[in-house]
Formats: structure tokens, C-alpha cells, sequence
């Protein structure tokens, strides 16, 4: 790790040991839920990007994005992983705070298992599509648009810079693998380490959560395009021949944090 | 976090997919501008999206590629869709190509079905979330029964899922609007092949995964070389038999079986599999009261197949019934119940077939001859599960030998065979076949049909066998007076 990934990890456990000394283990778990968030978001960013690699939107530019999303995302989970360990291997927290914390290890498990796992694919689909090559292939898969907002939701940036060498496409590689192996042995620890019985923690949101609060997000149906070439007449019947699109205008990013 | 034990380093191998690597190597090929397959935009009422293939175009270029036939062309350009590399824009529940102008697209490399990626459950639930915000709670039948299967059993993580559907669905937001409706027909054309909806046929379903790649070479230790030798050993013990016998045979049986085989003959009144009807199940049952035609044939082919069939051994338990030697059948199906059964109830079983059929006196006494009985009875000291084959065996030849052959010259399989239905073919068109489809539903609980079977078995048991010494003294009485007529 670099020596500004460093400092960053010292002023961390410096703030988490301050407040964990004050005993008051509701900010911690405040501090921790907004970490969380925070990972949760890079991840879904990733998944997009990933999705984009090999076919025509795939460029340097995404690569690079590929590569700063990602190593922003092992920055984020090395932090909550100390501070979720920290929290877990005290012995004095109260039966719920407790209870609180394991659930939010498992978010933090999922997270770094679909991470791994879009690090693995990236880092085949990369080797198999190649770009600075005389023939290159791309998939014509219909999207052509850049990537750029992703990832400048994912880095909390308004612009995304770009910087990186033109080989990036090859060098990148060889960072991703050692990544990788690195993500699998920290996953590997933490089961080691921490005693949490995944499957006993309770979910908090019920089935169909997901429809509150975002329904303020993105404004509703004021004109739907359907991807259906023909009329919804000539469809059979089925409602879900077309997928509607509402057609508003791009909703204020309202964020979580 | 999902149970580790396994670590996936991509060990899931499934052979049947050892294809997919060819078709990756094809789909680079049709992506080629000057050689690949023609592509043009798409219209839609406010975008335009590039890079939309017709069906034609591509059965075109794979009849040329490959220098094959249409008709070829048009299976493989099938099984690309199936295989969901490329997805149909219109009609998209329907894994198919249409050798027209209907559209089609090529899917992204990250959907492709990769043969070390597992399809994972908590990916379906995030799309399913994320399908729920769009639709506004209103999803369809078959994807609300797995959502909530899915809630169901996955609802440690349902809090992960929520969280991340909702980061994912505002992530998607940031594209622009054609990106956009392209990324949401990949998403829906994945896990259209991978859970497919009622009436879609998809190539995923490839039987059972296995933990060893089949392709490895074998190390080859001492332990593979002692295996060898082993089964060479065996092969040279095994008894063998002349190839004109065997042969002969195998053509007896196909030319017996020929028309009762599913895959070669049309099954009336139509193959479930294919038309999604369940009549011939119905038709077939267990329990059913008038059997259909096929069936009473098969009785004819050979003892076993009679035996075998529950509905034909309730025939012919009924003719054994009418010549007093039920018994014979009797013990067979106590031996059966003593193989298959529990292992704590195997004692008692033992004794109470020994006292029921074995002993002197015996109720329902079995004739077998007097060396078996011997080996048997010693065998019942120490019993087994195997402990009354040796009688079972002999049984079974004597009721192959002599009851089987009266039985299908008797009156009651005469009359079972004239009642016996044929039922006509069902012609359905497409779209009953679609409605049929929809209709599937879940059949009976195993669990149902097991306690239906038992009580059926307690029904049977409590209306009493003959018991022969009864029958034995009344026989005996009617020669010295005219015993009163019960019935």
C-alpha cells in the first residue's frame, strides 16, 4: 500500500480508537453505515462499468476508469474492514449493537463478493479484448455513449480526469491479478478472524423495499419510449413485451450520504 | 456471505458447455466490419440505437461462413440465441431465430454464458429489486413466485440486495438515454436464458455440475495403475457371451420396445415434455382404473415388465386371487418391502414373514422347494436385506413360469385388455400450446402420494388375505354338509 493509503488508515483507526475510547459505539456504527454506503456504491459503479468492457463503448478512457473505480474500492474496503473487526472484537458492546454489527458485516461480505468477482471477470474479459491491437473486435453490442458519469459517481468527482499511459490495456492486467489475489486472502482472513454466522442476521427491509424512496428518484412516466419496434397492438397481449423507459429529464442526484 | 466450502476457482464444470468457447471464437468473427454480419440502427419512437443484426442477415452469413445448408444455418443461428449471444429485440421470450427481418443484437461480453461463471441467485435477486423499482411493484407472475422464494430464503442478505439494486438503478441513470434502454434489453435477454419464463426454452439446462474438470489429464500414480489393473481383471472373469446372442437381443428388444419408446414414437395422446399437457400422466397413473392400451401391452412382453408396473401387478394380484394362490405373489412383495425398507424395521419384518409364509402351518405356506427353505430359514437367524432372495428368486420363476402364462389367457386380462383405452392424438395449435404453457402448474407432493400409498397398503392390510387354512378346512367341510351361504 502507497503512503497516502497509509496515513489515510492511521488517521482512521487515530478517529475510530478516539471514539471507541468515549465508548459511545452509535456514532461508530453511524461512521460505519456511511463507509458502507460509500463501498456499496463503488461496487454498483464497477458492475456498470464492467458490463461496458469488450463491446463498442470499451476505450482507453474506460479502462482507466475501470482502474481508479477499482482501486477506490479496495481503498473503502480495507478501511471498513478495520473498522468492523475493531467494533466486532469488542467485548463489551451491547447484545442489539452487537447484532447491528454483524448485519452490517454481511453487507460488507456481499459487497466484497461482488467485487471479487466483477475484478475476476474484468480482468478476463480485459485479456480477451485487447485494444491496441491492428484487427480489434468489439462487440457491437448498441451502446456507444462514454462511461464517464459512472465513474464520476463512483469517485465523487464532478469530472474525471484522465491521465493513464496507452498501454494501459496490457499493464493494467498485471496490477488487476495481484488485486485480485490480495482481495481473495483478505476475504480470506476475515473468515477466519471474525466469528459472525452469516445466515442468523435478520434484514431489516422487507420485500418490496425498494419501491420507497425511490420514487422520488427519477421522475415518472411523462412519456415512455418502449423498445418495441411495432405499436403495443401488435405485441401478444403481454405487458412485459416492452420495456418502458421513463422519459424524464435527468433527476438532481439526490445522494445518501 | 455465502457458505464457502467449495472455493469456485472456476472447478464448476459443466461438459455439455465446452462449446461455449467455440462460439466466443465466432462471435468475434461476425463482429469483423468488412467480413462480419451487416449491421443497422434501430428506430425508436425518440432515440436511434446502432448495431441491430436482422435474423435473415445472419442466417446468411453463417450458411456462407460455414458452407453449410439453410436448414443447418438456421439450427445453428437457433443455438446461438438459446445460448443467449445474441438476443431477439422484439418477441424476446422466444430463444429463436426468424429468418427475416425481425432484429437482433449482439449481448456484451460480461453476459456471455461463460463456462467457470456460475449464474448466482443473489445477482437474480439484485435484478429482480432493481425490476421491481422500474415496474412499480408490478412484476411478472413466474418473477414474483422467485422473488419472494428468493426474500425467502436469501433474506440474510435481503438488505445487501435492497442497497445495491438501488445504487445500481441510479448508477444506470447516469448513462445516456440510448445506452440505457440497450443495457436494461441485455440485463432482461440474460436472465431471460438463465431463469427463463414459463414456455421458454433455453439451452441453459445442463444436468447435474460437476466438482472435477473431465478434461484433465489423470495424474498417474499408483493408485490410477493398481485401479487399472483392477478392472482388467474383472473384465477377464466376467462371463462372456457370443456376439450372435447378445446382438440378437439387443434387436429383440428394440424391435419389442420400438413403438412404446417416447423418442421414436409419438406417446398418445401427446408427450407432456412437449405440448405441456399432463393427460398421459393422468392416463398412466398408479391407481387408475382403466389402463390405456400401450400399457396392457407391455404387460405381455415379459413377467418383470407385469411386476413392475403397480397397475398390472393389481391385475394380476386380482387373478391370483381368483385361483387361490395369492400367497405366492404375497411373499414376493414382502420380500420387496424387506429390500426397500428402513433398516430399523427390517427384524420385524423378517420374523413376520417367516411366521406369515415360511413356517409350518403357516397361513399363507409358500412352495419352495426344500433346500432353499433350509438356507433360508438358517439365513433368518442372522437377518438381512438380502436374507430371502435365494426364495424371492424362486418364487419369481414359479409365477413366471406357471401363473404368468395362465394369467394372460385368463378372463380378467382378457377383460382388462377390452376395456383398455387408446386415446386419440392431441392437435394443438400455437397458441393453446402457449396457453398450455402458461397453465403449468406443480404436480402432487411425493409426500401426498406416499401417504396415499400407505393408507392404501393399511386398506389392503386390514381387508385380510385369504388365509389358506381356512379355506383349507372349508373345503374340507363341504364334503360332509352344505356349508350356508353367506354372500
Amino acid at each position: 500500500m502507497d503512503g497516502v493509503l497509509l496515513s489515510k488508515l492511521k488517521n482512521l483507526i487515530k478517529k475510530t480508537v478516539e471514539s471507541s475510547s468515549t465508548a459511545d459505539h452509535g456514532a461508530s456504527g453511524e461512521e460505519c453505515k456511511t463507509m458502507l454506503d460509500a463501498l456499496n456504491k463503488v461496487t454498483a459503479c464497477y458492475r456498470h462499468l464492467v458490463i461496458a468492457l469488450g463491446s463498442t463503448s470499451d476505450s482507453q478512457n474506460l479502462r482507466e476508469e475501470l482502474k481508479k473505480t477499482r482501486k477506490k474500492a479496495q481503498e473503502l474496503a480495507v478501511a471498513n474492514r478495520n473498522k468492523l473487526t475493531e467494533l466486532l472484537k469488542d467485548k463489551t458492546t451491547s447484545k442489539d449493537d452487537r447484532a447491528e454489527y454483524e448485519r452490517l458485516w454481511v453487507l460488507f461480505t456481499s459487497s466484497m463478493e461482488l467485487l471479487e468477482v466483477d475484478m475476476k471477470r474484468s480482468l478476463e474479459i480485459g485479456q480477451e479484448f485487447p485494444l491496441k491491437v491492428p484487427t480489434r473486435h468489439l462487440i457491437q453490442t448498441g451502446m456507444t455513449g462514454s462511461t464517464t458519469t459512472v465513474a464520476a459517481r463512483a469517485m465523487s468527482v464532478q469530472n474525471m480526469k484522465y491521465d493513464a499511459d496507452s498501454n494501459i490495456d496490457t499493464a493494467d492486467l498485471k496490477e488487476l491479478q495481484t488485486e485480485i489475489t490480495q482481495v481473495g486472502q483478505m476475504m480470506e482472513e476475515m473468515e477466519m478472524k471474525v466469528q459472525v454466522a452469516p445466515w442468523a442476521v435478520e434484514a431489516k427491509q422487507e420485500a418490496g423495499a425498494e419501491l420507497k424512496s425511490t420514487l422520488s428518484v427519477g421522475n415518472s412516466s411523462v412519456g415512455v419510449i418502449s423498445i418495441c419496434e411495432e405499436d403495443a397492438r401488435s405485441c401478444p397481449g403481454d405487458e412485459n413485451c416492452c420495456v418502458c423507459i421513463p422519459n424524464g429529464t435527468d433527476s438532481p442526484y439526490s445522494p445518501l450520504l | 456471505m455465502t457458505i464457502r466450502n467449495v472455493r469456485d476457482h472456476g472447478q464448476r464444470f459443466r461438459p455439455r458447455m465446452a462449446c461455449l468457447k467455440k462460439v466466443e471464437s465466432v462471435m468475434l468473427e461476425m463482429q469483423d466490419p468488412k467480413t462480419g454480419v451487416k449491421s443497422q440502427p434501430q428506430r425508436l419512437v425518440s432515440t436511434t440505437i446502432p448495431h441491430a443484426i436482422t435474423g435473415e442477415d445472419i442466417v446468411a452469413w453463417l450458411t456462407n461462413c460455414y458452407s453449410i445448408g439453410a436448414e443447418e444455418a438456421w439450427a445453428l443461428g437457433t443455438m446461438l440465441v438459446a445460448f443467449g449471444y445474441i438476443y431477439p429485440l422484439q418477441d424476446h421470450k422466444r430463444l429463436v431465430i426468424k429468418p427475416d427481418a425481425s432484429l437482433y443484437r449482439f449481448q456484451t461480453p460480461y453476459f456471455w454464458p461463460a463456462q467457470q461463471w456460475p449464474v448466482e441467485d443473489t445477482d437474480y435477486a439484485i435484478y429482480l429489486a432493481k425490476r421491481n423499482i422500474r415496474k412499480r411493484g408490478v412484476l411478472a407472475l413466474y418473477e414474483q413466485v422467485q422473488y419472494n422464494s428468493l426474500h425467502k430464503w436469501m433474506n440474510h442478505k435481503w438488505d445487501f440486495i435492497v442497497m445495491q439494486a438501488k445504487e445500481q438503478y441510479r448508477a444506470g441513470k447516469e448513462r445516456k438515454k440510448p445506452d440505457r434502454v440497450v443495457f436494461d434489453c441485455q440485463e432482461r435477454a440474460y436472465w431471460v436464458v438463465h431463469r427463463p419464463p414459463p414456455g421458454t426454452v433455453s439451452a441453459m439446462d445442463y444436468g447435474l455440475e460437476r466438482m472435477v474438470d473431465p478434461n484433465t489429464e489423470e495424474k498417474q500414480t499408483s493408485d490410477f495403475f493398481r485401479r487399472i489393473m483392477i478392472f482388467t481383471q474383472q473384465s477377464i472373469m466376467r462371463p462372456r457371451v457370443k456376439s450372435s446372442v447378445s446382438i440378437g437381443a439387443l434387436v429383440k428388444y428394440s424391435v419389442t420396445y420400438n413403438k412404446h419408446d417416447p423418442f421414436l414414437a409419438p406417446c398418445l395422446p401427446s408427450n407432456p415434455w412437449v405440448t405441456d399437457d399432463v393427460t398421459y400422466w393422468f392416463l398412466n397413473m398408479a391407481n387408475v382404473g382403466i389402463p390405456t392400451k400401450m400399457r396392457v401391452e407391455r404387460w405381455t412382453f415379459s413377467f418383470g415388465e407385469l411386476l413392475s408396473d403397480p397397475r398390472g401387478r393389481d391385475d394380476f394380484r386380482l387373478f391370483l386371487k381368483k385361483e387361490f394362490s395369492g400367497e405366492n405373489l404375497a411373499f414376493w412383495e414382502a420380500c420387496e418391502d424387506l429390500k426397500w425398507g428402513t433398516a430399523a424395521t427390517m427384524n420385524d419384518k423378517a420374523q413376520q414373514v417367516y411366521k406369515t409364509f415360511l413356517t409350518r402351518g403357516a397361513p399363507r405356506w409358500i412352495n419352495i422347494d426344500g433346500k432353499t427353505m433350509e438356507v433360508t430359514v438358517k439365513g433368518l437367524k442372522h437377518p438381512h436385506r438380502y436374507v430371502l432372495d435365494a426364495a424371492q428368486t424362486h418364487i419369481f420363476m414359479l409365477m413366471k413360469k406357471d401363473s404368468f402364462g395362465r394369467y394372460l389367457k385368463s378372463p380378467v386380462f382378457k377383460d382388462t385388455q377390452k376395456r383398455a383405452i387408446c386415446p386419440d392424438q392431441h392437435m394443438f395449435s400455437v397458441p393453446q400450446l402457449e396457453a398450455n404453457a402458461r397453465k403449468r402448474r406443480p404436480s402432487i407432493s411425493p409426500i401426498i402420494v406416499r401417504q396415499l400409498e400407505q393408507e392404501e397398503r393399511a386398506r389392503m392390510a386390514t381387508s385380510g388375505p385369504v388365509d389358506i387354512t381356512q379355506v383349507m378346512s372349508k373345503l374340507s367341510n363341504k364334503g360332509k354338509e352344505v356349508p350356508p351361504s353367506k354372500k
